[in-house]
């Protein structure tokens, strides 16, 4: 008995993992707009490369802050392209498809089904944030101390996760409102204000100070600044990063949950 | 055990219109609506657009709450047993959409067999065997996206079949496919029905409901009007004759001069290019009525005129006018049980 409840645990989970990483994967490249190379690279590379250089020289010319500041923030925030609007992608996108009824009329658990869809852009962040950090730092000569590379590689990538986790809760939204795009436009703008990866924190009024606490990115891009500067891995940052990623899987989870059952009771997706 | 039970149901729509101050408006799709289904019966819901026949379909499998009555799908109630009643059915919607166009067939079937639990080992061959039944072994590796309706239609009923379900629904699989693609798709369908699938069709192609179909059900204004084998629907108008009359430009003014001609018992038209063809039907033996019709008719060009034998679709003709208004079935009959 104990070895067949085992069995079926160990099947359980193996389904769990595939619908997770073999379903996710396949959602990526059915719901992604940006797959191609030209929108990839043009969008996802260039754009956040540029824009990385566009905040290093205009704080050089208002004496703002330094280079790292802006080329470090602005690299942790380039993940949000991928992982805000890939989020919202990976559920809204269903709809302009006409598969979400298909979908949710699928058995298995929500929780995989979801999360799945939000991993890879966990990757697809890190690689951005990775290759605009590098090719950023290149260019501008920024030294980032060797030793620091494992800690920055961490950093990005809980960063990127937690980023992905708001994107998902933003694309929970799709389930009950149509133009949920409009709420990622001015979550991207949030973002750039509030999280202080492009404009000193200390500059904006409590309040938003008080939201940025709660948006991704902000403590990776402080733990970030650190690590190139020398300072080591910071464990608080991290930690509340991953808090404030968790947070946000948490509310998508849940929002998803609502979405689904209120749309079986309200009709509220238009799901063919 | 049942395959499909339905028990008084009934879905209320509640929409809101205006801001800041909305307007709240409920509309009833469907108004109590009572069926059963036999494992391996292929069962037809037929009805007019915005009858009720999608409603009571997403009530069924699930993606919507009955706002009162019950449902079950072998035994497990569609409101509190939702994904009991996922794991045995399969949905097929007809149109364009419903698939991703950017991954090929193959990608479309494995992603849904993740969706739908088949599990991995037997995913492949399942695959494979469905690609094969609906004719797109071959192009499987095609994105989506260049398929032609037919082809994406097939492939609908590929997903649907994935995990091997026990019910089927059909909701318009052969809208806008063409004939021969048709016709492919009704002998998937009765082939599955012969495997002991459960089926239930909704087609507003009548031949295609009388070719397949064991059973029919006619909803309209969210009501079964009719329910019973395509054979006791037709024996409903079996006292009537049909006039067939090819014509060109009839317009609605006309076409209530034909209603009005005493003996007639129902008219309606259908528009292929400039031709139309009026079908009025009469009362058995009314050849005398032929005179009157096309009198009615005057000042449009006349082609063929020919008189046949009421077909299923006179039938439904017949019981969905009744429910607009007074006819020749007995007015205030509920529900026909044939």
């Amino acid at each position: 008995m104990f070895r067949f409840r085992c069995r079926l645990l160990g099947f359980r989970f193996h389904a769990s993992s595939r619908l997770l990483v073999v379903g996710g994967a396949i959602s990526y490249r059915a719901l992604f707009n940006w797959t191609t190379p030209p929108m990839f690279i043009g969008t996802l590379l260039v754009g956040p490369l540029l824009q990385v250089f566009f905040f290093v020289f205009l704080g050089r010319e208002l004496g703002v802050a330094d280079d790292r500041f802006h080329l470090v923030g602005n690299a942790v925030l380039a993940a949000s392209a991928s992982c805000v609007y890939g989020g919202t992608m990976a559920v809204a996108n269903e709809r302009r498809y006409g598969t979400l009824g298909a979908v949710l009329l699928s058995p298995r658990r929500r929780v995989p089904m979801w999360l799945g869809r939000a991993l890879p852009y966990v990757l697809n962040g890190l690689f951005v944030s990775a290759f605009v950090l590098t090719a950023a730092a290149l260019v501008l000569g920024l030294p980032v101390p060797a030793g620091a590379l494992p800690g920055l590689g961490l950093v990005l990538f809980v960063a990127a996760g937690a980023c992905s986790a708001f994107g998902l809760a933003l694309g929970a939204l799709g389930l009950r409102f149509r133009d949920v795009f409009l709420v990622s436009n001015v979550a991207s703008s949030g973002l750039l204000l509030l999280t202080g990866a492009a404009v000193p924190r200390e500059t904006l009024p409590e309040w938003m100070r008080a939201a940025g606490e709660l948006l991704p990115l902000t403590h990776a891009a402080d733990a970030a600044r650190g690590l190139t500067a020398g300072a080591g891995l910071d464990g608080h940052l991290l930690g509340a990063e991953l808090a404030v990623g968790a947070g946000w899987g948490l509310l998508a989870v849940v929002l998803l949950a609502v979405f689904e059952r209120g749309s079986r009771r309200r009709a509220t997706l238009d799901v063919m | 055990m049942l395959a499909i039970e339905a028990d008084a149901l009934r879905r209320t729509y509640t929409s809101r219109t205006g801001w800041p101050r909305s307007r709240r408006t409920e509309t009833e799709a469907v108004r109590g609506v009572t069926f059963e289904v036999a494992p391996g019966e292929l069962f037809g819901l037929l009805g007019p657009n915005g009858a009720g026949k999608t409603t009571t379909i997403k009530m069924l499998n699930t993606l919507l709450l009955p706002t009162s009555g019950t449902a079950r799908v072998f035994g497990h109630d569609v409101a509190r047993d939702p994904v009991a009643v996922r794991r045995r059915i399969g949905y097929v919607f007809g149109g364009d959409r419903g698939l991703y166009d950017r991954l090929s067939a193959l990608d479309n079937l494995r992603y849904f067999a993740e969706l739908y639990g088949v599990p991995a080992r037997e995913q492949k061959r399942r695959i494979a065997e469905l690609l094969d039944l609906v004719g797109l072994a071959g192009r499987e590796k095609e994105r989506v996206e260049g398929y032609s309706r037919g082809m994406r239609q097939r492939l609908h009923i590929a997903r649907g079949l994935l995990h091997h379900p026990d019910v089927l629904f059909l909701d318009e699989p052969s809208i806008g496919v063409d004939p021969v693609a048709a016709r492919d798709l009704r002998r998937t369908v009765a082939d599955l029905a012969a495997a002991g699938t459960t089926v239930l069709l909704t087609t507003h192609y009548m031949a295609e409901a009388d070719e397949l179909c064991d059973r029919i059900a006619v909803i309209a204004g969210g009501r079964i009007r009719a329910l019973g084998a395509p054979d006791s629907l037709k024996s409903l108008v079996r006292e009537r004759d049909v006039l067939e009359i090819e014509a060109y430009g009839v317009d609605e003014e006309r076409l209530d001069r034909v209603r009005h001609v005493p003996g007639v018992r129902g008219v309606s038209t259908e528009d292929r290019g400039a031709l139309q063809t009026v079908t009025v039907q009469t009362g058995r033996g009314a050849s005398d009525l032929h005179g009157p019709v096309l009198a009615a008719l005057d000042g449009v060009r006349i082609g063929r005129v020919t008189t046949r034998e009421p077909s299923l679709e006179d039938a439904y003709i017949a019981i969905v006018e009744e429910t607009a208004g007074p006819g020749a079935l007995g007015a205030g009959a509920e529900e026909t049980a044939v």
